[in-house]
């Protein structure tokens, strides 16, 4: 069987394109829960009705639909959110947040799956590159040498006011995200890719 | 109108000083005309970027913003940024921990290890609403700084998603730029400067660079951008003006990888609020490092030297 969303594994496109809802095997009723709290919002007033989907840009370009998030959220499908794809193809742009007619935050149920989908381990490594760059830099876009001299033709000391030029700081920014466990979150991850 | 002078924290984010360091020399400069005084936020790091970072972890994320906002406190300032997705770290950070005793107590657990604490006494504004602001700036004030009007050229206003929205969390003073449906107060920022800002379709959706996206599927990204461009340039668009560099950069570079993935050309110049203000007070091109675009500003410049 090919995959709509090409996934490697088999088994794991087999379970994400069989659309019968089964509540004892598929639902963990704590996941609503856990969602509401860390998004802060509360999913469970959804109503599906779909304003969140219509206002998304990333909607009609991709299989990302929000509703279902919204609506797996409320069913307690919380293997299937963590290891959906599209689970990071939201912008956050937040436009579907602003049209809520629940006034939830759809956005933020996403970044509550993400937060936990990250502490499994499911997490694409961009998102882990920008941790390594904080952690080295202080800066998820760090300074470079081109960058340097075109600063001194502005008129721009080489480096900015930041932890670039004040490395001293740096030791405080690393505790804090390894007191988190983020750092440690992603080196195994990123090991695990090589 | 005041002139007393208005003095804050520069908090520059990662994109502005390490890829588009001319909006930061802007910035900068052009406060002085407008009695904002940028006073450099020593030892500040990535805001972080809420997205990218956000997703991973939402605790490390406040207490992250919170190790910056705590550098102002120390210096008893308020910030003033440039970018949107610095606002929503910076801003909504310092306003969910000002609110939340709980999530404020947990967040000081972890800093006080790195004998830092928050406490909850500065404010932070984009500069873009500082500019609109009439206590701070405000039209007049901005439309009398402007030495060589930017006439004769249309410019589409980007309004990125962040600093607005989700608006119900947001507390911007008066209406006009809580407004995330359909706000006017860019567009008339734009229009002080000499240059005619123009009205297009489905103006509020995003670039496509955040949540990550931008790093996770470059080409849905891009799609975004596209369609983004094509609305735009109906409308006459000879630019594009931004509050935000991270959507600059999805933008300017996109543009490039647009043409290279889809085999679509654009060459629509994207300005930054500040580098267009720099350039109606007078600052040169290279002042401004606009030679630093990849998308090339001469169209944009040479019809601007056409219209006066």
């Amino acid at each position: 069987m090919t995959s709509a969303k090409a996934y490697k594994d088999a088994a794991l496109a087999a379970r994400l394109s069989d659309r019968v809802y089964r509540p004892a095997e598929d639902s963990d009723p704590s996941f609503t829960a856990e969602v509401e709290k860390i998004g802060g919002t509360a999913a469970h007033l959804c109503f599906q009705c779909g304003t969140c989907t219509g206002s998304c840009p990333s909607a009609p370009r991709s299989s990302y639909r929000i509703r279902t998030f919204m609506r797996r959220a409320n069913l307690g499908m919380k293997d299937v959110c963590l290891n959906d794809p599209d689970l990071w193809l939201c912008t956050t742009c937040y436009t579907c947040s602003d049209r809520c007619p629940r006034d939830l935050i759809p956005t933020d149920v996403i970044m509550a799956m993400r937060n936990m989908a990250a502490k499994q381990g499911i997490v694409p490594k961009n998102f882990l590159a920008t941790v390594n760059f904080i952690y080295n830099t202080g800066h998820g876009v760090p300074n470079n040498d081109a960058n340097r001299v075109a600063r001194v033709k502005l008129g721009l000391e080489p480096e900015p006011e930041t932890t670039c030029k004040y490395p001293e700081f740096l030791p405080a920014i690393r505790k804090i995200l390894e007191a988190y466990g983020t750092k440690q979150l992603a080196d195994k991850v990123l090991s695990e890719g090589q | 109108m005041s002139h007393d002078i208005h003095k804050y924290a520069f908090f520059l984010g990662c994109i502005a000083p390490n890829r588009y360091p001319g909006i930061e020399a802007a910035a900068i400069r052009t406060g002085k005309k407008l009695d904002i005084e940028l006073v450099p936020l020593k030892g500040a790091s990535c805001c972080p970027a809420p997205g990218a970072f956000g997703s991973i972890d939402l605790n490390v994320w406040y207490a992250m913003a919170a190790r910056n906002l705590i550098l102002a406190e120390q210096m008893n300032m308020d910030i003033a940024l440039i970018c949107n997705g610095c606002y929503k770290s910076i801003w909504e950070v310092n306003h969910k921990l000002k609110h939340n005793d709980e999530l404020r107590d947990s967040v000081n657990e972890v800093l006080k290890e790195v004998d830092m604490e928050y406490k909850g006494t500065s404010n932070v504004y984009h500069l873009a609403e500082l500019y609109y602001n009439d206590e701070v700036c405000g039209l007049n004030k901005l439309r009398d700084s402007v030495t060589t009007p930017l006439s004769g050229v249309k410019v589409a206003c980007h309004y990125g998603c962040h600093l607005l929205k989700p608006a119900k969390d947001r507390e911007f003073a008066g209406g006009a730029i809580g407004d995330s449906e359909h706000p006017m107060w860019f567009e008339e920022l734009v229009d002080a400067l000499g240059a005619e800002a123009v009205e297009y379709r489905n103006k509020m959706q995003c670039c496509g660079a955040g949540g990550g996206v931008r790093g996770y599927d470059i080409a849905h990204s891009l799609d975004i951008t596209n369609e983004k461009l094509t609305n735009m340039t109906a409308a006459g668009a000879d630019a594009i003006a931004d509050t935000c560099p991270f959507c600059q950069l999805q933008f300017d570079r996109g543009q490039f990888e647009i043409g290279q993935k889809f085999g679509v050309e654009w060459h629509v110049p994207v300005l930054h609020y500040c580098e267009m203000l720099g350039l109606a007070q007078g600052m040169s091109p290279v002042e401004l490092g606009l030679d630093l675009h990849q998308t090339s500003c001469k169209p944009f410049l040479d019809k601007l030297k056409g219209g006066q």
